[in-house]
């Protein structure tokens, strides 16, 4: 009772002072779509610090997860756009529609800054009989099945990076599947998988330690953290029309929420995204620092649909066409 | 001489000393309080501790876990609401205790074993880390597997009365732990097309509904009858006590040991598998099982305890996390610069010694906090029912609320109490519908995963079970434990015969 | 074993909603994935739900076999006043703690129950609750930042209000 009425004085205290100026005047919550541990979550509660020292307020980070992300992202989308709540997100909304998981994706919000993306690499086990990625479709051909392929569910990196391969070359493998890459890559240093397409981040000390051999990085260019690792273009100039592919994580409000909210934080989060502390990290673990927002980021992110949508709809992963809710086949 | 140098950095450094006493003494609290997860207060410590360096960071989150992990057994005796997971199985015979007035006698013990179970699990680390990791992270999907059946088969002795009403409990527990998207191909599962249901059951919310909202309503009916007087005895367990439980201590430590390395499961399976390993090796327990017997708290805490050492262990040479925990920590590195890998013990090999001693203290520490202020919380039991309910309820439906704040939890919480409470009326164990949940995902991924590997041939998984060293070892312990059960098995039928 | 007990009031009903159900959700099961293969994500979930129809099945029959217990009344042993006042309660609460919020609630919710259980004055019954519920929310929102529904009363604005005051000017 007497708390009520504390409250009630403060309440009435508040009301007096300006609102919007003061934005953030409470703590604003912080969803991340992942669970905690995972690449989503180490980013953003790497990058948050930073950008609370830039807002002047106080960020409180919850994981969420369940359903692909999408639980997490209906909290946000189910509250107020006042820029209290905001997502911490990967690639995965975009893929929601067609792969009926939900019928919201980053269309709904306003990005606030796309932060990084990952690049895709083909790992194996230490064992195995191949050491490139043409000695790999060699031996698959030869071997039909034998060969055991990590995966997750549809719409994840590595269906993403195995709809690729079979676009070009058909294999005929066995999948087994993950709840993660995480889960996949211990399993594949097990040798209970022989292949896996993985983000850089999650192998890349595996690699540097010698417990898994990197087969070939699916990107145009080498990555800075291993120089040696061939890319797949230069042993298969055809996957060049695809690439650069790859998963990202970004911060996004609402859809409706005030200007000067959005301008506020997209400005600390560019500052945040500057910090040399976080971009060693960036670095560090093989992700390519973007920190996109505005008109940029919404063209990554319809491009990146497009381009993602279609290509796992063409490999008959998709529950429902792109067309379907206007993606254009790019 | 590095290696004395590095487990010297935090007994030298009070700052990091201290660090280390407040976290295990919050983490006490953190694993009492149902609702509140060790998971849950290290990801918060990752942004309090953003700007600090990474020994004081780490050292505060180790005193967390350890002692959250110690804590889950609080509640779990006072009130029969296990604080976390791993503490379930010391519910069962803990509570009985506390009901006998027991309750100081049974903390207690809980705490010295759970010492021994820490202590054992650091040893591991710091002696065998890279060749038990070499070990666990050979265990194939089949082999997950086969230690979930044999988990399962703890419903045996879970069951009390009725064994066909603990598998049908079972069973149950197993369904419910698979409602949701799957995820591995996101196909819907139980959810009659309902968003709710999408992201699966919380299990901490049918946790705290069938142990602490379906206890509650039990106690209802007694309300006004006056709570158990609590004998003020002897708190510190006495050496013989400890020593003739040291055997089994000793055994379900290393079983905590290896299934917390196991990247994959933790505290809660490794309890519940010692828990069952204690029912069968103990030969004539002065008390039965479920019952209050001192073996039914020794496996668990033991185990659980171990488990933190373990998970530590592929943590620390491989850079894979041994539990949800240990997850985070990698996280926690590489936010402070770090690289956790197979390289970390080679280049810094500083940090590994630092975190074997940081969980070498926080052990010791609980022992301390475990012991004092025992007859406080005992209190807490001899408080009047009609009083004491309503704060047990509350709080858990605000622990319910707290695991991923939703309302929805909170219902599921009510109607798996509710549920709870009439399978408790009419004589079906709860303990199976837990288990069931715990091992569902274990079972069916890693079912799903070995049928795969095996081009959807039986003959193949059962050809490749008995050419695997470990899996022919697990495959023949699921073997002999259910053989061993069948007499059970004859006597029910033969009832029902005649 | 159990055969030697006899039947509680409400069992053979309630044995008979778990038969039900038992079916539905092996009917729900089979729709997940069919027959398609052994490790079709339905295959786990078919076996435990036949099980559990099995299992209810046997406990039907046990069920019927026994005698009706004596002496037993429904509203007395099985669902007694408090037990239906709590459920109520704890219902209360769920849909009163959105449009509330956390402290409302949950005082409210406390002082109902102590004074309805323990009879005691209404005054003790309300200092009871005021302590009790600001040691959860200390612990709860402002230890561990859980973010309780705020309802009625502007907590956030108030901690950071507060926090304000601590931090001095700047911020």
């Amino acid at each position: 009772m007497l708390k009520s009425v504390i409250g009630a004085v403060v309440a009435l205290g508040l009301g007096a002072l300006p609102v919007l100026a003061d934005y953030p005047e409470k703590e604003i919550q912080g969803i991340i779509q992942w669970g905690a541990g995972g690449s989503t979550d180490t980013v953003a509660r790497a990058i948050t610090p930073h950008a609370e020292a830039a807002l002047g307020g106080n960020i409180v980070m919850q994981n969420v997860t369940g359903g692909v992300g999408a639980i997490g992202l209906n909290q946000v989308a189910d509250a107020e756009a006042d820029g209290y709540s905001i997502l911490f997100g990967a690639e995965n909304p975009l893929l929601y529609k067609v792969m009926k998981l939900g019928d919201k994706d980053y269309s709904d919000f306003v990005a606030i800054n796309i932060i990084a993306r990952g690049v895709p690499i083909l790992v194996a086990n230490v064992d195995a009989p191949f050491d490139t990625f043409p000695e790999m479709v060699e031996y698959v051909n030869a071997n039909p099945r034998a060969v055991k392929f990590g995966s997750t569910g549809p719409g994840g990196l590595p269906s993403v990076v195995t709809a690729m391969i079979n676009s070009k070359t058909p294999l005929d493998v066995t999948f087994v599947p993950y709840d993660g890459d995480g889960p996949a890559l211990t399993a594949l240093q097990g040798g209970a998988i022989d292949v896996m397409p993985a983000v850089l981040g999650a192998a890349i000390e595996g690699i540097k330690g010698g417990t898994m051999k990197p087969l070939a990085l699916f990107d145009i260019e080498a990555s800075p953290q291993l120089p040696d690792v061939p890319t797949i273009v230069s042993t298969n100039p055809e996957f060049e029309e695809m690439l650069p592919w790859g998963p990202f994580f970004g911060v996004f409000v609402k859809q409706g929420t005030p200007d000067d909210v959005v301008t506020k934080l997209t400005a600390a989060y560019a500052e945040a995204a500057k910090n040399p502390d976080f971009e060693a990290l960036i670095d560090g673990r093989g992700f390519k620092m973007l920190s996109l927002s505005g008109a940029e980021a919404d063209t990554f992110l319809s491009e990146w649909q497009a381009t993602t949508s279609w290509l796992i709809h063409d490999a008959g992963l998709t529950k429902a066409s792109p067309e379907e809710f206007g993606i254009a086949k790019p | 001489m590095d290696v004395l140098q590095s487990l010297l950095i935090p007994i030298i450094d009070l700052k990091l000393l201290g660090l280390i006493a407040l976290g295990t003494f919050a983490g006490i609290y953190v694993g009492a309080i149902p609702g509140l997860s060790v998971t849950m207060a290290v990801s918060i410590l990752i942004s309090f501790t953003f700007s600090w360096e990474v020994y004081p960071a780490l050292a505060l989150m180790i005193g967390i876990y350890m002692g959250g992990v110690y804590g889950g057994s609080r509640t779990a005796i006072l009130l029969n609401i296990p604080g976390a997971p791993a503490a379930i199985a010391t519910a069962l015979d803990g509570y009985p205790l506390a009901q006998k007035g027991l309750a100081g006698e049974a903390i207690g013990i809980v705490t010295v074993v759970s010492f021994i179970g820490g202590f054992i699990g650091i040893l591991a680390l710091a002696l065998f880390a890279p060749l038990l990791a070499d070990f666990a992270i050979r265990f194939q999907p089949r082999d997950y597997m086969l230690l979930a059946v044999l988990g399962i088969l703890l419903v045996g002795s879970l069951s009390g009365d009725s064994l066909v009403k603990g598998i049908f409990a079972g069973a149950l527990g197993i369904g419910l732990g698979s409602v949701g998207m799957d995820p591995l191909t996101y196909t819907e599962r139980f959810t009659f097309g309902t968003d709710a249901l999408r992201s699966g059951v919380s299990f901490v919310a049918v946790m705290i509904g069938m142990f602490g909202i379906s206890e509650g309503l039990m106690q209802l009916h007694t309300v006004n009858t006056a709570a158990v007087k609590q004998k003020i005895g002897r708190i510190i367990p006495s050496w013989p006590l400890v020593r003739k439980h040291l055997p089994l201590g000793l055994q379900t430590s290393s079983i905590g040991t290896v299934i917390g390395a196991l990247p994959g499961t933790g505290g809660d399976i490794a309890a519940l598998i010692a828990y069952d390993h204690a029912t069968r090796v103990t030969r004539n327990p002065e008390v039965p099982f479920g019952k209050g017997a001192i073996e039914g708290l020794v496996a668990p805490e033991t185990a659980n305890n171990a488990a933190v050492g373990g998970a530590f262990i592929p943590m620390l040479t491989l850079g894979i996390p041994g539990d949800a925990v240990t997850a985070i920590m990698i996280g926690a590195l590489f936010i402070h610069g770090l690289n956790p890998g197979p390289m970390l013990m080679v280049e810094q090999p500083d940090m590994f010694w630092f975190i074997v001693s940081a969980l070498g203290l926080a052990n010791v520490f609980m022992l301390i906090f475990g012991l004092t202020g025992i007859k406080m919380f005992v209190k807490i039991v001899e408080m009047p029912r009609a009083m004491l309910l309503p704060v047990i309820l509350l709080l858990s439906i605000v622990g319910a609320y707290a695991v991923s704040n939703s309302l929805a939890d909170v219902y599921w919480m009510l109607g798996f109490g509710v549920f709870g409470y009439f399978l408790k009326l009419y004589g079906y164990p709860l303990g199976p519908v837990i288990l069931g949940v715990i091992l569902s995902r274990l079972l069916d991924d890693n079912w799903r995963r070995a049928i795969i590997s095996d081009q959807e041939s039986l003959w193949m998984l059962l050809k490749g079970t008995l050419a695997s060293p470990l899996s022919l070892v697990l495959f023949v312990s699921v073997v002999l434990i259910f053989v061993s059960k069948t007499p059970l098995w004859g006597m029910i039928f033969r009832k029902k015969a005649g | 074993m159990q055969t030697t007990q006899p039947r509680r009031p409400g069992e053979l009903v309630f044995t008979i909603i778990m038969v039900l159900g038992s079916l539905f959700l092996l009917w729900s099961a089979y729709g997940i994935s069919g027959f398609e293969a052994l490790s079709a994500p339905g295959a786990i979930p078919m076996v435990t739900a036949a099980t559990m129809a099995i299992c209810a099945l046997m406990i039907l029959r046990d069920t019927l076999r026994r005698s009706p217990v004596t002496g037993e009344k429904l509203e007395r042993d099985i669902l007694p006043m408090p037990v239906v006042v709590t459920i109520v309660m704890i219902t209360a609460y769920a849909l009163l703690l959105k449009p509330l919020g956390f402290v409302p609630t949950s005082f409210i919710f406390l002082t109902v129950m102590i004074r309805y259980l323990a009879r005691c004055t209404f005054a003790r019954a309300v200092l009871l609750s005021v302590v009790i519920v600001a040691v959860i929310y200390l612990v709860f929102r402002v230890v561990f930042t859980v973010l309780m529904p705020a309802g009625i009363v502007p907590e956030a604005e108030i901690i950071a209000w507060v926090s304000g005051l601590f931090a001095g000017e700047g911020n």
